[in-house]
């Protein structure tokens, strides 16, 4: 089998003293839509945040063949890595259209930066309304939604979402969902998500990971995951 | 209350000479401020670095480069002294600490200060005049006794302002340059992450601010005649307070800041004259702190509260 899009192996990381990976192994496919699940603290931000160089790692991450480990942030991005962080982490003072113009940073292609412009707001038609006021004065909803269009601006090859239902009303994260499932299937944008929704995650996802404790316990097909005895009374609650 | 308030033409020179120096403030406050908003560092080498660059125009002119190619020079070489701070002194402090850098801007105050006297000596020197400075070098508006008149000199420092202004805004607003440097400033572990090379946009705000502060010394020494190697001690100071009154992460805050103060410290001691001696700086610091206490962020400056 080609070597995966991502792959991660032995990945530890650690905030001062404090070691919160411990060994992570995990891999994405080309085209792949893989869940990182785990309880809060477990290590799931982290592990995107060890991926993108924002965090001090050792072991070795790897973008189709190319080791990011230890390279620059801007380094990482650059070769099509695309993070929408928890919390949004949109630019509040910069105003939507602004927000989306960062996104698309590393691209040179004015007319395709305008055309996906046009194409985000076509999808977050709460984007189009409120294109020319300050992303910061938006509610959370609309700020997630823009971080997730500001990241796919960037035209990645791996999308990396942290929480995008964080604080979005059900339905709108179901809209949201919806289009990162056409995103992924029409132009194959690979995507490693942290999501609390487990079920809503899987019923997406192809693959699964459960990271306990900065390691992984179970993973495996969405499917399997998602029939794991151990994993529904844990994660899934029933 | 002085005798000469009911008078027109002496209202109307307080104002002018008030805005002028105005705009030597805002000058000097839009340095602190480019170089604030990215690293949220204060440079207190700002106002010696600009001296330093003053003494570059003042050198290339007396070698017999015209005077406004000697400022492009300067301005030039400004920038990239000032970019090249960044890069190779403040950011390996920066690792360290808040304080080292404070420490480090402190440290080429003094290096600055000391070397551009030994250089050049600590008595004043006659500074190039990019302007017409002669004493019929005027426009004539109110005639009478006393007269109101602009000086070409304050015609062309309120000028070079209103370009600048309209130069830093574009350069800000609507270039990807500036869009890369707002979003550094905004939010720069977010910016690092849509692949801005922030250490750059560092080095631009640090290269810019110090373009800016020779171009404000350059100016100083046009309005008062003279140039030394303490030309801009005080300014900096002003430059400080105007900084802070606008909101020190706010570029028009910083105009505005150096305008209002420039204007208060000209009117106020000028319409009233109860207490002899010059009191400009007190009044001034005072409005500052009055504007603080209302509003501690400034007039235009961000309060640090976001949305959750």
């Amino acid at each position: 089998m080609a070597e995966p899009l991502l792959q991660l192996s032995g990945v530890h990381a650690a905030y001062g003293d404090v070691e919160v990976l411990r060994g992570v192994d995990l891999e994405v496919g080309e085209g792949e839509v893989v869940v990182l699940l785990g309880a809060n603290g477990a290590g799931k931000t982290t592990t995107l945040r060890a991926i993108c160089g924002m965090v001090g790692t050792r072991g070795s991450v790897r973008l189709g063949g190319t080791e990011l480990t230890g390279k620059p942030t801007e380094w990482v991005v650059r070769r099509g890595i695309s993070h929408v962080p928890q919390g949004r982490g949109v630019f509040g003072v910069l105003s939507v259209e602004e927000n989306l113009r960062v996104g698309a940073w590393n691209r040179t292609d004015a007319k395709g930066i305008e055309a996906d412009i046009e194409r985000w707001y076509t999808v977050f038609p709460r984007l189009a309304e409120r294109r020319t006021q300050l992303a910061g004065g938006m509610s959370g909803g609309e700020q997630q939604m823009l971080a997730v269009a500001r990241g796919l601006m960037a035209r990645p090859r791996l999308l990396l979402l942290d929480e995008p239902s964080l604080g979005l009303a059900q339905i709108i994260t179901r809209e949201l969902f919806a289009q990162l499932e056409a995103i992924n299937r029409e132009e194959s944008v690979a995507m490693l998500i942290v999501e609390q929704n487990a079920e809503l995650a899987l019923s997406f996802a192809h693959r699964g990971y459960v990271l306990e404790s900065g390691s992984i316990v179970l993973s495996g097909s969405a499917d399997a995951v998602r029939g794991n005895e151990d994993m529904r009374r844990a994660y899934l609650g029933y | 209350m002085s005798p000469n308030i009911d008078n027109p033409a002496y209202l109307l020179t307080l104002l002018t000479g008030g805005l002028t120096n105005g705009v030597l403030y805002a000058l000097v406050a839009l340095a602190i401020v480019l170089v604030y908003k990215t690293t949220s560092h204060i440079n207190l080498a700002q106002g010696e670095m600009a001296t330093l660059g003053a003494f570059c125009v003042f050198e290339l002119t007396r070698h017999g480069v015209n005077v406004w190619l000697a400022i492009a020079i300067a301005l030039v070489l400004s920038f990239f002294f000032g970019a090249g701070l960044e890069r190779g002194l403040i950011r390996p402090l920066e690792r360290r600490g808040v304080f080292p850098v404070i420490l480090a801007t402190l440290a080429l105050f003094l290096i600055i200060n000391a070397g551009v006297a030994i250089i050049w000596g600590t008595q004043p020197v006659a500074p190039p005049r990019p302007f017409p400075s002669g004493i019929d070098d005027k426009i004539d508006l109110i005639g009478g006794a006393p007269p109101f008149f602009i000086t070409h000199v304050s015609l062309g420092v309120l000028a070079v302002l209103v370009v600048l202004l309209l130069g830093l805004w574009l350069l800000l607003e609507k270039t990807k340059l500036g869009l890369g440097y707002r979003a550094v400033a905004a939010n720069r572990e977010a910016a690092e992450v849509m692949g801005i090379p922030v250490g750059r946009m560092y080095m631009f705000g640090w290269g810019i601010a110090a373009a800016l502060g020779t171009l404000a010394a350059a100016l100083v020494a046009e309005t008062a005649g003279a140039l030394d190697f303490n030309s801009m001690g005080v300014i900096l100071i002003f430059g400080l307070a105007a900084a802070t009154l606008g909101g020190i992460d706010s570029v028009p805050g910083a105009a505005v800041g150096g305008l209002a103060l420039g204007l208060v410290m000209a009117v106020v001691p000028g319409l009233f004259t109860v207490i002899e001696g010059d009191l400009s700086l007190v009044i001034a610091l005072l409005v500052v702190l009055v504007v603080l206490l209302v509003r501690p962020q400034g007039l235009f400056g961000t309060k640090t509260l976001e949305r959750v």
